[in-house]
């Protein structure tokens, strides 16, 4: 009776039935998407994010209107970034025109700094140091790590109705999200600091006096906290004494380093239009 | 602006600005270790720093005039003072903040979380930074013309 119940209930459900099978696919299929999301991310996606993510901040604020400053912080950037792991990436670098003092960096190469930094900077090797932080963040992959694992707990909670859906661009769509709130919400405290210990080893490799990153940390170190200007940069990385104090252990690298070149007369120059 | 245009005329001045030695320390007579020590800067000596050179700030201590390294050094109105933000802290902004994009603030642009928040994509303008990017080549050359040469340093042990 039981039985006969049973087979009742399978017959009468059977385009039900159909419909649960096709959305199991789906599900199994944004299950995989999900583990695109959260797996490894190949350098070819890692690129597409980046332009997406760089995008969204272009729109928060747009490029110095000036090419020559433009094209000397890409000079810069490229040529730091050309003594790396990772010299071939589509590296390009751009001045945001921003009165906030920042700088970031979007995977797959793309790094910004804001007027508002510059305008605080006083030579080649200053820019240097903080360009080199930010490459090494995306030699690093910290921001698409992070973001990844954003993404993985969202997407397992979503996988249902994300079935229902274009789950190619929900993924993307979902790490985009991600991303962006990551840039107001920051790294983790020891990516920070990798990346300005990296940074100086860039410098230095580059051939730029490698003090340059400590002097700009200097330099917001004695800066007002309480400047509306820095409260993003100050929320998003540990304080500027904290990252000096860190960078007592690379002394020997920065002394060693520390006669070559800072650059300060072609640094005024080239950056006088962004002003 | 003014105070910046005189910092671009004087790059290397520094008026003096009152710091702190955050450590031990020598002062120096000139910015380099080898040269001679003029005296011992104890922890939490007061001092007035004068101007930079590479990894050396000149400072007046207690009368004496030298040297000091830069990294033993913190200015006055310390940012390192500042709590740093906890991760409850952190969680709050983003649920305060939420998923981006769907509040459209128009004819506001910046920086500011916000601000950032609220961005849409400019697809022109980062076609525009694409046409700014450098070739390792002319990066090279752009160096060289600098005097900057590469030279090989390890990445510290983690």
């Amino acid at each position: 009776m039981k039985a006969l119940l049973l087979l009742a209930a399978l017959l009468i459900s059977a385009p039900a039935h159909a419909q649960f099978n096709f959305n199991l696919n789906r599900i199994l299929d944004a299950a995989k998407n999900v583990g695109q999301a959260t797996g490894e991310i190949d350098e070819k996606q890692e690129i597409q994010i980046g332009r997406d993510l760089g995008a969204r901040l272009l729109g928060a604020a747009p490029l110095v209107a000036d090419a020559r400053v433009q094209r000397y912080v890409n000079h810069v950037g490229r040529w730091l970034a050309a003594q790396t792991e990772r010299p071939d990436l589509p590296w390009q670098f751009g001045v945001l025109d921003a009165p906030q003092v920042n700088a970031f960096a979007v995977p797959g190469g793309t790094i910004f700094v804001t007027r508002g930094l510059l305008e605080r900077m006083r030579s080649e090797s200053e820019l240097a140091g903080v360009l080199a932080h930010e490459i090494a963040h995306v030699l690093q992959k910290h921001h698409l790590r992070a973001m990844q694992k954003n993404a993985k707990a969202s997407l397992a909670g979503e996988a249902l109705s994300m079935a229902l859906q274009d789950q190619n661009s929900l993924v993307r769509d979902k790490l985009i999200s991600f991303g962006t709130e990551l840039y107001a919400r920051g790294l983790d405290k020891s990516d920070e600091l990798e990346a300005d210990r990296l940074g100086v080893v860039i410098a230095a490799r580059g051939g730029y006096d490698p003090y340059g990153l400590p002097t700009v940390l200097q330099v917001l170190q004695r800066m007002n906290p309480d400047d509306s200007g820095l409260a993003l940069m100050f929320k998003t990385h540990p304080a500027p004494g904290e990252r000096l104090d860190a960078l007592g252990k690379m002394e020997a690298v920065l002394e060693g380093y520390s006669a070559q070149p800072r650059l300060e007369e072609r640094f005024a120059s080239e950056t006088k239009g962004a002003k | 602006m003014k105070r910046f245009l005189l910092l671009m005329l004087f790059p290397l001045a520094v008026a003096a600005e009152p710091a702190t030695v955050v450590r031990a320390t020598e002062l120096k007579k000139e910015p380099a270790a080898d040269a001679p020590t003029i005296s011992n800067l104890s922890e939490n000596t007061a001092v007035d720093a004068l101007e930079r050179k590479g990894g050396w700030t000149r400072v007046k201590a207690s009368g004496a005039e030298g040297w000091v390294r830069m990294l033993a050094l913190r200015y006055g109105g310390d940012a390192a003072a500042k709590p740093g933000d906890s991760g409850v802290s952190q969680l709050f902004n983003v649920a305060r903040t939420g998923s981006s994009g769907t509040q459209v603030t128009t004819g506001v642009r910046g920086l500011d979380a916000d601000q950032l928040a609220a961005a849409r994509p400019n697809a022109a303008e980062m076609k525009k930074l694409g046409t700014y990017a450098a070739t390792k080549d002319a990066a090279a050359g752009f160096a060289a013309q600098g005097k900057l040469e590469s030279k090989s340093v390890e990445y510290p042990q983690p």
